[in-house]
C-alpha cells in the first residue's frame, strides 16, 4: 500500500499532464497549472530540512573543530543576517538588496569568471595532437577561435596574400578570402549543428523512454529506492 | 491657330484623363470579405478576423478593429493596424458572449471607409488540438513500440546492450576509492526533482550506493535541491537496507549545500580540495559550472564520471572527465547497470525510434535532392 498509492498517483497525473500538452480548452490548461502550484507547494516543506541538515553540518564541523571550521561561522553571520533583513523587510528592502548586489552578486561574477582560466587549462589537454581525433579538434577550435575576433579575417587575409599569385584579382586564392569567419560559421552550422542534433535526438527518445518508466511504475527511483 | 487649338484641347483631355484616373485610384473603399471565425485550437479566448488586402495604390494607411459591446455599440479595440495587416485575432473578448466585429481602413487623406458588419461569433475552446496529430501519433507509436519491448522483455529473451566505457568504469571507480581509503562524491547537478535527467541520476546513485554499502566506502553526495535531498537520502538508505548494510548509511554524507548556482561550485569545489575523493560522479543536469567542477576534479586525480543531457556541457566533461556518458547513455544507466529485463526493453523501444527518426531523415534528404519536400512541409507544421 505505502507503494501502490504513489505510484497510481503518479500514473494518472502522467498521463493528465500528457493530455494536457495537446489539449488547448481552458479547463485542461487549468489542470495543468493548478498541478505546477501543487509541486511548488512541496518545496517550501522539504526547505525546512534542508536549511536544518545545512545547519547541523556546519553546527558539528565548528564543535569538531574540522579543517577550515572558521569558513562555517561566515555560513552562519551570512544566513542570520540575510533572514534578518529578508524576513521582516521583504527581498525589495533597501540593505537586503544592497547586500545582495554589493555581496552575492560579486561573489557569483569571481566564481564565473574563473571559468574563462578553467577553460583555458580543459582546452590545452583536450587540443593536444596526440591522435587523429584530437588533431582534428585543434585545427577546428584554432579555426573557429580565430573567426570569433575581429582581427581573425584580417590575419586570414594576410596569410592568404603570401600565396603566389593572390594579387590578381581573379585568383581562386581570392575566392578564400575573409575565410575564418566563413569557415568558422560553416564548423558551427554543419557539423557542429549535426552532432547536437543527433544528441537532442537520442536525448529526446530517452527522456521520452524514461518518463513511460515512471508513468508505468518501472522506474521507481523517486519514491526512495528499493522495489 | 486652328492647330494650336487643336493642341490646348488635346493637352486638357489628357490633364483631365490623368486627374480622373488619379482621383479614381484615390476613391476611399470599405474593406471586404471581412469575417470573424473562433480561433482553432485554443482555450475559447479568442476570436480571428480577416479580410481582403486593399491593393497598393488606394492610400489605406491601415486598420482598426471595432468590437460591437454589451449595449450593441460599436467600439474601437486595440491599436491602429498596418496597412499589410489582414488577420486580427481579438484576445479581449468577454467568454461566453457573442461578438461582431467591423473592420475600418483608414486612408492617408484623413478619411475611413466601414466594412460591413460581421456575422456574431462565439469563441469556443477546443478539447483537442488539431495542429498536434501527428505529434500525437508518433508519441502513441513510440510508446507502444516500448511497451511492446518492455512485454517481450518479460519473456527472458536477452537484449544485446553495446558496451558503455562509462558506466563499465563505475565499479572500477569504487573499487579505487575503496583501495585508497578515500570517499567518493557524487553529485546530482543542479536540476529539480521534476527534471528527468536528475532522476535518471538518482537512479544510478541507487546502484552506486549498493557497492559502497559493500565496499564500506564512504559516500558523499551534497545536494542543491531541497527535494531532492530528501530523495536522496530516502533512496541511498533502501540501498544500504537492501545490501544488509543498514549500519554503514551515514545520512550527514548526504546533506544540502546550497540552492545558489555558483556558490554550489564553489561548495563543491571546496570539498574536492578538502577531502580529495578518489572518485567523482557528476550525473544529471548542468550549466555553466560543469567545468569549474569536473576541472578542480581533475586537478586532485580523482577518477571522474560524468554524464549529462545539457548538450552545451559536454565537450567540458569530455575535455575534463576520465568518462562521459552522452546524453541518451545516461538514460541508459539504469539499464545496464541493473540488467533488469524491463528497464532493457524500454532500452530497445528506444533504439526502435532512432531507426524510424533515422530512416525518415535519409528519405527526407533523399527527396530533397530531387525538389521534393513533403517531409520537410509536415515537419514544419508540426514544429
Amino acid at each position: 500500500m505505502k507503494r501502490q498509492v504513489p505510484l497510481a498517483l503518479c500514473f494518472l497525473f502522467g498521463i493528465a499532464m500528457i493530455l494536457t500538452q495537446f489539449s488547448p480548452h481552458s479547463y485542461s490548461q487549468a489542470v495543468y497549472r493548478e498541478v505546477i502550484v501543487w509541486g511548488l507547494i512541496i518545496s517550501p516543506f522539504a526547505l525546512v530540512l534542508a536549511v536544518a541538515t545545512l545547519a547541523q553540518t556546519h553546527v558539528s564541523r565548528i564543535r569538531f573543530r574540522s579543517e577550515h571550521w572558521q569558513y562555517s561561522i561566515v555560513v552562519f553571520v551570512g544566513m542570520i543576517t540575510m533572514v534578518c533583513v529578508g524576513v521582516p523587510f521583504g527581498p525589495k528592502n533597501s540593505v537586503f538588496e544592497w547586500l545582495y548586489d554589493n555581496v552575492q552578486v560579486p561573489m557569483d561574477a569571481t566564481m564565473f569568471s574563473l571559468l574563462a582560466f578553467f577553460i583555458a587549462s580543459a582546452a590545452f589537454r583536450a587540443f593536444r595532437a596526440r591522435a587523429f581525433e584530437a588533431t582534428l579538434l585543434l585545427i577546428a577550435a584554432m579555426i573557429v577561435m580565430l573567426g570569433n575576433v575581429p582581427v581573425g579575417d584580417l590575419f586570414w587575409n594576410k596569410l592568404l596574400s603570401l600565396i603566389p599569385g593572390s594579387d590578381n584579382p581573379e585568383s581562386w586564392v581570392n575566392s578564400f578570402a575573409d575565410g575564418a569567419s566563413r569557415f568558422r560559421q560553416w564548423i558551427l552550422d554543419i557539423p557542429n549543428g549535426a552532432a547536437r542534433r543527433g544528441i537532442i535526438l537520442g536525448v529526446s527518445l530517452g527522456v521520452i523512454s524514461q518518463s513511460i518508466r515512471i508513468i508505468l511504475g518501472i522506474e521507481r527511483s523517486y519514491l526512495g529506492g528499493g522495489d | 491657330m486652328t492647330n494650336s487649338k487643336s493642341t490646348l484641347w488635346v493637352v486638357a483631355c489628357l490633364v483631365f484623363f490623368l486627374c480622373g484616373t488619379y482621383a479614381f485610384s484615390q476613391e476611399p473603399a470599405a474593406p471586404t470579405n471581412v469575417t470573424a471565425k473562433d480561433t482553432p485550437n485554443d482555450d475559447g479566448s479568442s476570436i480571428t478576423i480577416t479580410w481582403d488586402a486593399a491593393s497598393e495604390d488606394s492610400g489605406v494607411v491601415g486598420y482598426k478593429i471595432l468590437r460591437n459591446s454589451d449595449a450593441g455599440e460599436f467600439e474601437e479595440i486595440g491599436k491602429q493596424l498596418d496597412a499589410n495587416v489582414t488577420v486580427y485575432k481579438d484576445k479581449t473578448i468577454i467568454k461566453g458572449k457573442t461578438h461582431a466585429y467591423i473592420v475600418r481602413a483608414v486612408y492617408d487623406n484623413e478619411t475611413s471607409m466601414y466594412s460591413a458588419q460581421t456575422a456574431a461569433v462565439k469563441a469556443k475552446g477546443q478539447w483537442f488540438h488539431t495542429g498536434k496529430v501527428a505529434l500525437f501519433l508518433a508519441m502513441l507509436l513510440f510508446s507502444a513500440a516500448i511497451l511492446w519491448n518492455i512485454y517481450h522483455a518479460r519473456s527472458g529473451k536477452e537484449v544485446f546492450v553495446r558496451r558503455i566505457p562509462g558506466l563499465e568504469a563505475v565499479e572500477e571507480a569504487i573499487g579505487r576509492a575503496t583501495e585508497m581509503g578515500r570517499s567518493i562524491l557524487y553529485i546530482l547537478g543542479l536540476g529539480d526533482v521534476d527534471n528527468v535527467a536528475t532522476i535518471a541520476s538518482m537512479t544510478i546513485l541507487g546502484q552506486v550506493a549498493r557497492r559502497t554499502a559493500d565496499y564500506e566506502t564512504p559516500l558523499r553526495v551534497p545536494c542543491r535541491d531541497p527535494v531532492v535531498l530528501n530523495v536522496v537520502r530516502e533512496m541511498v538508505k533502501t540501498s544500504y537496507l537492501d545490501e544488509g548494510r543498514p549500519d554503514a548509511y551515514n545520512e550527514d554524507d548526504i546533506f544540502f549545500l546550497t540552492n545558489e548556482q555558483f556558490a554550489y561550485a564553489a561548495g563543491v569545489n571546496g570539498m574536492m580540495i578538502r577531502e580529495k575523493p578518489a572518485a567523482i560522479f557528476l550525473q544529471g543536469q548542468f550549466y555553466a559550472e560543469s567545468l569549474l567542477m569536473a576541472e578542480t576534479g581533475n586537478s586532485i586525480g580523482a577518477i571522474q564520471i560524468a554524464g549529462t543531457d545539457s548538450e552545451h556541457q559536454l565537450p567540458f566533461f569530455i575535455a575534463a572527465c576520465d568518462y562521459t556518458l552522452i546524453g541518451e547513455e545516461l538514460y541508459a544507466a539504469t539499464a545496464y547497470l541493473s540488467k533488469d529485463p524491463l528497464f532493457l526493453g524500454s532500452l530497445r523501444g528506444q533504439d526502435w525510434g532512432k531507426v524510424v527518426i533515422f530512416a525518415g531523415i535519409i528519405f527526407g534528404v533523399s527527396l530533397e535532392f530531387f525538389g521534393i519536400n513533403w517531409i520537410t512541409t509536415l515537419l514544419q507544421r508540426v514544429s
